[in-house]
């Protein structure tokens, strides 16, 4: 999509919106990611301590001064839960762009040329998806870990990326193998393009809102995901996401002990960013597939 | 049929050493064996280079994975470095629990998605639709080991009435006498209730808009303008229609509930293959973590190909293409 003017992108927008703000819980979604993005952003100012920062006496219950009281070291949870807002963000959106983008080229070349390529292809992508998306993920990160390659915060996000492609490069491929047959591609052909120049100047453009509802999709997916690997103690232990806070509640024994205020809001956090962002994915799905708009 | 199977297993087979394939690359890829060896102080160069010649590792690499391939074909997964014993005895101490949690947990919780996703369905827009919905949403959006941490919390901490970890009291070791199985049982309910819960809530939205689907469909109206009996149109004609997408996806449960066993299993220190990965991956313990790995990724596999069995025998159309 091009804009000539700025003007034009106020005019796609509003219609965008128009569309979009018919369903509630689509709108209800953006409104509370909003509100969790800017947590994310503003976590400097909104917490009042920092998180790495021992600032009090161990295992304290909630006061005043410690609104969700302070864990096995003394540091403020509340802060800690507003710090793991930006991490465990950062991580799910940053996992679900490299897994669409990895999922895009092999659905993209798959879907083009046909034949053997596409047999080889889809071949692996079937053979990906027959293993648990966690248990691989898992084995990822301690293979990665073991080699010492990349540093532990990056280990969770390629692992993640690499074990959730496979849904994508379905989806884009079969949206190629349609958009091929159209005559504007036939045209292209006969005028000389390259094979490169048709995919991305011809095709991607046309499957653009597919990428992006994934990508969305994708980042709920990924959080949940994420959480699990710093829960089980796979994440970077020096970056507190809201994983790996429920990690060290678990270790320290949080729950034989009852601290509530420890381990129920970083996982009701969690539920809230991914049922919002899920929202979103699915008024995007509305606006972009208006055969779905009946119900 | 025959030429059906035969494919569908032998696919299988190809996957199966896939998977195998990738496992050993990856393992192999990323470093030595014996790292975890050769950095204790304690074991001399020599005894390093003894283990070496035993266990074929100054062979070529494709001698390497011949030898992987047979060891593997003969059960042999390595040894475990924090149990002091070979992987496959671990691994086969602790696979029956998760068999037993796993199994009748996705069973009842497919049914009962199937049951009331086709009843919500028939009933769109109704407030026990819209509501069963959100409560839906809401779980399929919380983390397996975090709904597992709030009932452990809420029944075994804060109500007591359920225990805190394991499959059997301390000191209890499994056996056939009612006593044992209901001390098996206590310690069952919880773990068991998460998993079906959750399984049932999160796949319930996709039975219900299967079954909205095919309620937009002419056969549908056709029945029930020519004055067929409303819960006859819903068995014979929703129900049975809904059957072939539902077998898939529900059926594909298998193959994650293995996620949700191992967050669960860990939050109840339930001794089960998935807490086995959690232990793996705490005691730094690689070749565990691997034959796990692969013994899951086996069961995932005979569990598709069942289910593929069961879809041609649902639908004709596959086994004669």
């Amino acid at each position: 999509m091009k804009f000539s003017k700025l003007s034009d992108l106020r005019r796609k927008l509003s219609e965008f919106w128009l569309v979009y703000k018919r369903d509630r819980a689509a709108v209800v979604g953006l409104a509370i990611f909003l509100a969790i993005l800017a947590i994310a952003i503003f976590a400097d100012y909104l917490a009042p301590y920092n998180p790495y920062q021992r600032v009090g006496l161990p295992y304290q219950r909630p006061s005043l001064k410690h609104p969700l009281g302070t864990n096995d070291i003394g540091q403020d949870i509340f802060s800690e839960v507003i710090y793991g807002t930006r991490a465990s963000l950062f991580i799910g959106f940053l996992a679900a762009i490299s897994g669409t983008l990895i999922g895009t080229l092999v659905g993209l070349v798959s879907g083009y040329y046909v034949g053997k390529v596409d047999e080889v292809l889809m071949r692996i992508t079937d053979i990906w998806l027959s293993i648990p998306t966690l248990l691989f993920a898992i084995f990822l990160v301690a293979v990665i870990i073991r080699a010492g390659g990349a540093p532990m915060f990056y280990s969770v996000i390629l692992a993640i990326a690499l074990t959730s492609w496979p849904p994508v490069a379905r989806l884009v491929r079969s949206a190629t193998l349609s958009i091929k047959e159209r005559p504007y591609i036939e045209s292209a052909i006969a005028l000389g393009s390259s094979a490169t120049r048709i995919m991305f100047k011809h095709i991607i453009p046309n499957v653009a809102p597919i990428i992006l509802v994934e990508v969305v999709v994708r980042t709920a997916i990924a959080m949940l995901t994420e959480a699990s690997l710093s829960f089980l103690g796979l994440g970077d232990p020096t970056v507190k996401s809201w994983g790996t806070i429920l990690h060290f509640a678990m270790i320290k024994n949080a729950l034989i002990l009852g601290l509530w205020w420890w381990f129920l809001p970083p996982g009701i956090m969690i539920a809230i960013t991914v049922m919002s962002v899920t929202m979103i994915g699915r008024g995007l799905e509305l606006y972009f597939n208006p055969r779905l708009r009946k119900y | 049929m025959k030429t059906f199977l035969i494919r569908r297993a032998f696919s299988s087979i190809v996957t199966f050493i896939a998977i195998i394939t990738i496992v050993f690359i990856l393992a192999r890829m990323t470093g030595d064996p014996l790292a975890e060896l050769e950095n204790d102080p304690r074991i001399s160069p020599a005894t390093i280079a003894a283990i070496k010649a035993a266990f074929g590792l100054d062979k070529p690499l494709y001698q390497q994975y011949l030898n992987y391939l047979l060891n593997l074909l003969r059960g042999d997964f390595g040894y475990s470095l924090h149990y002091k014993e070979p992987v496959m005895n671990v691994i086969f101490h602790r696979l029956p629990y998760t068999l037993a949690l796993l199994i009748p947990s996705i069973t009842l919780s497919n049914y009962l998605a199937y049951v009331v996703g086709i009843e919500l369905g028939w009933r769109r827009g109704s407030r026990v639709d819209s509501s069963f919905m959100s409560v839906s949403m809401f779980i399929r959006s919380t983390p397996y080991f975090w709904l597992a941490i709030v009932f452990l919390y809420v029944f075994s901490v804060v109500l007591g009435v359920t225990p805190l970890f394991g499959a059997l009291s301390p000191g209890r070791k499994f056996a056939w006498t009612i006593d044992s199985l209901l001390d098996y049982l206590w310690h069952y309910a919880l773990p068991f209730t998460v998993l079906t819960l959750r399984g049932f809530l999160a796949e319930l939205i996709y039975v219900r808009n299967v079954t909205v689907d095919i309620l937009g469909e002419d056969f549908v109206v056709t029945g029930l303008a020519k004055g067929l009996p409303e819960k006859y149109v819903k068995r014979r004609y929703v129900a049975r229609n809904a059957m072939l997408p539902i077998t898939t996806v529900l059926g594909m449960r298998y193959a994650f509930i293995v996620d949700g066993a191992i967050l669960t299993e860990t939050v109840f220190s339930y001794p089960g293959t998935g807490r086995l990965v959690y232990e793996a991956i705490f005691n730094r313990d690689f070749w565990l973590l691997q034959g796990a790995v692969v013994i899951m990724a086996a069961s995932v596999i005979v569990v598709n190909l069942v289910i593929d069995i069961l879809y041609a025998y649902l639908d004709p159309r596959v086994r004669y293409k």
